[in-house]
């Protein structure tokens, strides 16, 4: 009787164990409640990369503000850093927990969620609505996919080459306008004991807006295209001689002894900081840097110019290197209304224009920056956004992730001269390949 | 007979909660993980394409997993060299029955203090310390006048991988050298005495009676430290992420990259069931040493 009795128990005892283990794996997926009505009570997750305190402070401001509005709607927000944002938002696709609202580079890092099917298509509650009014339509294209918007952008940037203002008088450089001219303000600097361009390439995305740029002026635009967006044929990926151009340009910027000793070695950040402490004559910073150095070296200190890459590219040379940066909403959220009506909200004028006073960094919506919200050199960094004939989105975010894995680490034997130009474009030919007919599978 | 099954069973009825967290969190995640190794799959397209073996066969041909290997190995004999034989010979100093009394406390308190630092503050400190420019290794080569032997420590292929394992031991071998010393105190006193009254020196009281006396912290500890470079992760991912060009890739590094940079789940699982394979064997072989050990 009592060996009966174990028995059972013991049999029980397993079973209720294999139910746990079982029911371990699909616990997740099942907690799908039925969006409600307008009233009640919705919880939106925002997920975006700015945890810095001053950029929390004015996320935080905008959530309360539209929390005031919003009552039945609490916006639960979190924020990790630039490098493991790439890495977090991966692991939350994966484990399907797709935050309602989400921050995305824009390009390829965007059209990767969109081709999933994680991006919500908002094409026609932006393009159909007052909403296309209030933010600057040519920062919306990078979120484009086949004709859908897919995203709406938060901020515009792009990067600049920056000078210290003293030393170009003393030494009496004037802003290069060609390659040459720009070899040439290196060595003067050179020959007077500066280091003339800080870099700091500890991880390389801070090489891949040199080579980005240099592609984007010296590979005409069509080639480039079809490249980055691998339409182009097999054979043909990658084999433009422009790519191995811009390489060495790259290249003589090390030989030529422009860059500080060591970039592979040292932060973007604290390249800047030498730059800032007035150790070096140049830095390629992007516009939402410009108030960082402000606040260091005094915002007459420094000027900037467009950098002249490009001379005798077949690219066009009037391209800027930048980017939009922007949210998207998830196709799995349960209240797509609600998280549309906070994106129009937190990327509106009024949040733009409280996002420009406090931050100094300029946002996409219209008017947002002008001479009251921002400093004259942010303005008129703006401006020459504006004139600009287009963005070349960041060579990092703008090709295929397998391409970049083998790119990015060449420029750093690039740097060192344990690569040659052609050598890396013939690895970067390779991996294109090699993603390509992965794509079509 | 009811008792004796009884009390047969009753052992396991105790093991069964350990059993069923064993079994959930560890047993079915290794199982899982060998599942999700045979197909393609991404982190933000979840369907799952079954390709049979053919992420195991992609590891022969992955230079990367080779270059990767290859400074795993590296830091397990660098490490096994500091943290198991100069952890040992400092430990012996700092017990040789001259010094205790005066400095033992005072070197043993310093050579440890490293280990109690986290790895992102070691990390972030012996970066400025590598710094080409202002760093303070190049900034004393170039003060007494060795200017052409300064580098790019962190960012030169050639010495990226050995400048992290150097931090590595800097932190480690004081903790390594406690454990000796708790061992080596444990070895009776009168031995050394009577070694000394025999006219030993302190080297002959080194090889004859301490080395033999702690050989089964020695075993336990190369096994650990054996183990503990192949699962590195956390000091590599902070202070160069594998760069420059890969150069000081380490497996559990690559694994992560593949996974959470590249989209490709199923490869990065083929490799966690490789550092699970390597892993594993070598804690076998732990346990068969710590075995023979007991025997004699």
């Amino acid at each position: 009787m009592i060996k009966n009795q174990f028995y059972v128990i013991s049999l029980l005892v397993i079973l209720s164990m294999i139910l746990v283990a079982c029911s371990g794996g699909d616990a997740g997926g099942t907690s799908e409640s039925s969006g409600g009505s307008e009233s009640e009570a919705v919880t939106l997750k925002f997920f975006h990369k700015w945890p810095e305190p001053e950029h929390m402070e004015f996320y935080e401001f905008a959530v309360q503000e539209y929390e005031k509005n919003h009552p039945n709607v609490t916006i639960e927000m979190e924020a990790v850093a630039d490098e493991p944002y790439k890495d977090k938002i991966r692991v939350l696709m994966a484990a399907n927990e797709v935050p309602d609202v989400y921050f995305s580079w824009a390009g390829e890092f965007s059209w990767k969620f969109a081709r999933a099917g994680q991006a919500l298509d908002i094409t026609d509650a932006v393009m159909n609505t007052d909403w296309k009014d209030q933010v600057i339509l040519s920062a919306v294209e990078p979120y484009k996919l086949d004709g859908k918007v897919y995203g709406v952008p938060m901020r515009i940037n792009a990067k600049f080459m920056v000078y210290n203002k003293a030393m170009f008088e003393e030494y009496g450089i004037s802003e290069p306008a060609t390659w040459d001219e720009f070899l040439t303000a290196c060595s003067t600097l050179k020959e007077n004991g500066v280091v003339p361009l800080a870099f700091g390439d500890e991880f390389p995305w801070a090489a891949s807006h040199y080579v980005g740029d240099f592609n984007a002026k010296l590979v005409g635009g069509d080639v480039r295209s079809a490249d980055y967006l691998l339409t182009a044929p097999a054979e043909k990926l990658f084999t433009d001689p422009g790519y191995v151009e811009g390489l060495a340009r790259f290249q003589t910027l090390v030989t030529a002894g422009c860059f500080n000793e060591g970039p592979n070695g040292i932060s973007h950040s604290s390249a800047r900081s030498s730059f800032i402490a007035g150790k070096a004559g140049m830095i390629y910073i992007e516009l939402e840097e410009f108030v960082t150095v402000a606040d260091g070296m005094g915002q007459d200190a420094f000027g900037f110019f467009q950098f002249p890459s490009g001379s005798g590219g077949e690219g066009d040379q009037k391209l800027l290197t930048g980017a939009p940066d922007g949210f998207m909403i998830s196709a799995s959220t349960e209240h797509p209304e609600e998280a549309m009506d906070f994106l129009k909200f937190i990327t509106g004028p009024e949040m733009g224009k409280e996002y420009v006073k406090r931050l100094g960094i300029p946002s996409a919506a219209v008017g947002a920056v002008n001479d009251e919200t921002a400093l004259p050199i942010v303005v008129k960094g703006v401006e020459s956004i504006n004139t600009a004939s287009g963005m070349a989105l960041w060579l990092d975010t703008d090709i295929n992730i397998k391409i970049v894995e083998v790119y990015l680490p060449g420029m750093q034997a690039i740097l060192n001269g344990t690569k040659t130009p052609e050598e890396l474009m013939q690895e970067v030919h390779d991996a294109a390949v090699q993603a390509q007919s992965e794509l079509s599978q | 007979m009811k008792r004796k099954f009884l009390n047969q069973l009753t052992p396991y009825y105790f093991l069964l909660p350990s059993l069923i967290l064993m079994s959930v969190f560890i047993y079915l995640p290794v199982v899982e993980n060998f599942y999700y190794s045979l197909f393609r799959w991404s982190a933000i397209d979840t369907t799952l394409n079954y390709i049979g073996f053919e992420n195991y066969t992609r590891i022969f041909t992955d230079d990367l997993v080779g270059l990767s290997l290859f400074n795993n190995t590296l830091y397990a004999v660098i490490s096994v060299i500091f943290q198991v034989f100069i952890a040992l010979v400092l430990a012996a100093m700092l017990e040789a029955h001259l010094v205790r009394p005066f400095f033992g406390t005072l070197f043993r308190n310093i050579l440890f203090l490293p280990s109690v630092l986290a790895i992102s503050v070691v990390g972030v400190t012996w970066q400025l310390i590598y710094r080409p420019d202002t760093g303070l290794i190049n900034q004393v080569l170039r003060a007494v006048g060795l200017d052409t032997l300064t580098r790019t420590w962190l960012g030169e292929e050639g010495t990226a991988i050995y400048s992290i394992i150097a931090v590595s031991q800097w932190q480690w071998v004081g903790y390594c050298m406690i454990l000796f010393i708790v061992a080596i105190q444990a070895i009776p006193e009168e031995l050394f005495e009577s070694a000394r009254i025999d006219g030993a020196n302190a080297v002959q009281q080194f090889f004859r009676i301490t080395v033999p006396l702690v050989r089964e912290t020695t075993l336990v500890m190369t096994t650990i430290t054996v183990i503990g470079a192949f699962k590195v992760f956390d000091i590599i991912w902070v202070m160069t992420a594998g760069g420059p060009n890969h150069a000081s890739e380490v497996l559990g590094n690559y694994l992560y990259r593949v996974a959470f940079r590249n989209d490709e789940m199923g490869y990065a699982a083929a490799l966690a069931t490789l550092l699970f394979v390597i892993t594993f064997l070598l804690t076998f072989i732990q346990l068969w040493l710590g075995r023979t050990g007991k025997e004699n």
